[in-house]
């Protein structure tokens, strides 16, 4: 397996999208003015967002409902079961306090829609062909973990106020947030349009893709990069943490992709998907729902660790792991 | 040219605060605010404003004296155990008080 691992090593880390990203961490590292301004990162996630999500729904009017609710559930469920294994190793063997293990555990079991839109654009550069709705699996990831890491929170943390509300408020704030709601509607348009609306988009939303995600996985390098510095104050089991959950979970990610049926491309995605911890909307989740928690903790983690680990080593090791586990169907 | 006095609470937060300090202002009986987004740095550490979210809004609110009393008493009770937040608030001159 080790000589099939060094070139899908090679291939990732010589990619545009992945030497952009290094390139960004290098600026930051090395002290440079380097700085994107704020609407263009927002402009470039709106961009990907929806492109990755219209792609996903015009593949999904394709393939059929019938093909994908199963992966589609297995998805979710997975997505609510990752932090109630994370929160008692955070909470016993990183003897972390109860609010900040649910909030971390959150990060983990919720998604990175970037890592899997890297991932998709990796597939394609080593030629594996790859389930395109697996998008539609990206946009149930994110909430359930999000809700589980809330209710952890408030059972095992200080009773500082009634779970019901903050419940029905994070639910809220999950269901509309930028990139659920952005997801959600390009999936939609994509599977209403289908394959006509896919190639009166192809120029916009294919084309100019691997050019933008190189851009934005600069931006990337420049956010992470300015975390590094909080690698000391978490300490040195939350940076072991960042590396083995991400590991683990994308073992567990290709275990359900084999059961449910996906093949080598499906499983690296599922992999990607149980593997990758959110920087955005579980944060946003989190200072509302559980204040209590420690940001330093979480965002480092997910941001200054397993982002930067899973877009560079990662994702290759999950692709390996997946054409092992996850036969190709005829 | 008669003017009145009048209290303006500034607030500085995270700006995932921005939420839970407006709806505080509307309780509060604030009739008005303007808000805008600042990069800064303080005891939570740098606030880069790369991303939307990790930015630091500033929120200022011209008030009645009593009301800026209440409204300071519930942001230290209610927000300040919660969020990155500073506030104070600075005597002005207004010249149609009705307004607030």
């Amino acid at each position: 397996m080790l000589t099939e691992l060094l070139p899908a090593l090679a291939a990732n880390l010589l990619s545009p999208a992945v030497l952009f990203f290094i390139l960004g961490v290098i600026a930051t590292v090395v002290g440079s003015d380097l700085r994107f301004p704020e609407p263009l990162y927002l402009g470039l996630t709106i961009y990907l967002l929806v492109a990755i999500g219209f792609k996903g729904g015009v593949a999904l009017s394709d393939a059929g409902l019938a093909r994908v609710w199963l992966p589609g559930l297995a998805a979710m469920a997975l997505g609510a079961l990752i932090p109630l294994w994370l929160f008692p190793v955070l909470r016993y063997v990183g003897r972390l306090p109860a609010v900040d293990a649910a909030a971390i555990s959150a990060h983990y079991g919720s998604v990175s829609a970037v890592t899997f839109i890297a991932a998709t654009n990796y597939l394609r550069q080593v030629g594996q062909p790859f389930p395109e709705y697996a998008s539609a699996f990206l946009a149930v990831m994110e909430a359930p973990a999000i809700l589980v890491g809330v209710v952890l929170g408030k059972v095992a943390g200080p009773r500082t106020e009634a779970v019901g509300p903050v419940l029905r408020r994070s639910l809220h704030e999950a269901i509309t947030g930028r990139s659920v709601l952005l997801l959600v509607g390009a999936l939609i348009a994509g599977w209403a349009t289908g394959k006509k609306g896919g190639d009166a988009t192809a120029g916009f939303f294919v084309t100019p893709f691997q050019g933008v995600l190189a851009l934005f996985l600069l931006e990337m390098g420049l956010v992470a990069a300015r975390r590094f510095a909080d690698l000391r104050r978490v300490g040195a089991f939350l940076v072991v943490f960042g590396i083995a959950a991400p590991l683990l979970n994308a073992c567990l990610g290709i275990l359900l992709a084999r059961w449910v049926g996906l093949g080598p491309g499906g499983g690296t995605l599922m992999a990607v998907l149980a593997a990758s911890a959110s920087y955005i909307a579980a944060p946003a989740a989190m200072r509302l729902s559980l204040p209590e928690a420690n940001p330093t903790l979480y965002l480092t983690s997910s941001l200054a660790i397993t982002f930067p680990f899973n877009i560079t080593l990662g994702l290759p090791l999950y692709f390996e792991l997946a054409r092992q586990f996850c036969p190709s169907t005829p | 040219m008669t003017t009145h006095p009048m209290k303006r609470v500034t607030v500085i937060c995270e700006a995932l605060a921005r939420e839970p300090v407006l709806r505080l202002l509307t309780d509060a009986g604030s009739h008005g605010w303007t808000l805008w987004e600042v990069q800064g740095s303080g005891t939570w550490g740098v606030r880069t404003a790369d991303i939307p979210e990790f930015a630091n809004i500033q929120v200022e609110v011209i008030l009645q004296p009593t009301t800026a009393e209440r409204l300071m008493e519930r942001l230290a009770a209610e927000l300040f155990p919660k969020f990155a937040m500073v506030a104070y608030e600075t005597e002005i001159r207004v010249l149609r008080p009705k307004k607030f």
